[in-house]
């Protein structure tokens, strides 16, 4: 079974471990491109990238929120995400290397749960911001 | 001979106004505020494995609950859980979702920049889940800026499945400029 992070012991302004991706490749965004369904060819097509005056293609945004998904449920069980939010903030391209992190903003008591909110980032290596968000959780007290 | 249509007009008079779309000129109009409340018509989304494993190969992610019926069910779970992002691919190619609004908006694609997606989530999705799918607009805000206006779109879907359950309502803002 999964090691999820204990919100219990932890508090408001503590950060939940940085979740490190492997370089964005090309082959990826042909890959998400075919999964996802956005055939967008800025995105698979370094020639049509550059007709747009950029320096090649650029990595879909939902992709980046994918690798935030990643991270969120590494640290919190499915079932317990009830809300994820993203703002896409700057392109992404291959060779990148993303890193999502998250801090917790508020945590309230609800019943026998604690509601966790949480906002979170993804950067590269230079720490340029490829999107910001926030994700909610109705973290499950165990109080045996 | 056919008279020339209204916006080619205008293109005479000023080319940044119009832009051409669809083989024909067009006053450049933001999106239009009437258009609030339009609804695409429903559209179902069969949830299948392959496409979970797909989508889990391209963003590098071996969460196993996702792609282990035997993990998931270590966890609680009936069977594998859609991930987070699962219900990205409703609105690409494989609907037609996304280019169905815009042309009932009227905005040209190529205007057309995704600022800001939020999914929330009643109940888990899971593998032969069938979704109905029901996409409207939301809200048309324009906003002035320096470098002119923007129009900021809102699109909500609101996602059922075979139970007739509201599993997910997904919100997308798009950003159109002129």
């Amino acid at each position: 079974m999964a090691v999820y992070v204990n919100f219990s012991h932890m508090q408001v302004g503590d950060m939940l471990p940085t979740v490190e991706k492997d370089p964005v490749t090309k082959t990826q965004l042909v890959r998400y491109a075919g999964a996802s369904g956005d055939f967008n060819p800025l995105h698979t097509d370094d020639a049509v990238a550059q007709k747009a005056g950029l320096k090649g293609v650029i990595a879909q945004g939902p992709l980046i929120m994918g690798f935030v998904g990643q991270a969120i449920t590494h640290w919190v069980s499915k079932r317990d995400l009830k809300r994820f939010q993203v703002r896409f903030k700057g392109m992404t391209f291959p060779g990148d290397i993303i890193s999502v992190s998250a801090t917790i903003t508020k945590k309230v008591p609800e019943g026998e749960n604690l509601r966790i909110l949480c906002h979170t980032e993804a950067k590269d290596q230079k720490g340029a911001l490829k999107l910001t968000g926030q994700f909610e959780v109705l973290y499950p007290v165990d109080i045996s | 001979m056919v008279p020339p249509p209204f916006a080619a007009d205008w293109a005479r008079v000023n080319p940044l106004f119009c832009r051409f779309n669809e083989g024909k000129w067009k006053i450049a109009t933001m999106a239009d505020k009437s258009k609030i409340g339009v609804k695409l018509p429903p559209y179902v989304l069969k949830v299948e494995r392959v496409k979970i494993r797909e989508l889990m190969g391209a963003i590098g992610d071996d969460n196993p609950i996702y792609l282990d019926k035997s993990k998931a069910e270590a966890e609680g779970y009936p069977d594998t859980p859609c991930p987070p992002t699962y219900i990205t691919m409703a609105f690409q190619e494989f609907t037609g979702a996304y280019l169905e609004i815009f042309k009932m908006l009227d905005v040209p694609l190529e205007h057309v920049l995704h600022g800001e997606e939020e999914y929330g989530y009643n109940a888990e999705i899971f593998p032969g889940d069938v979704l109905h799918c029901q996409l409207s607009c939301e809200s048309i805000i324009e906003k002035k800026t320096k470098s002119g206006s923007l129009d900021l779109i809102t699109l909500q879907t609101i996602f059922t499945n075979q139970k007739d359950q509201t599993v997910l309502k997904a919100r997308s803002l798009i950003i159109e400029r002129l």
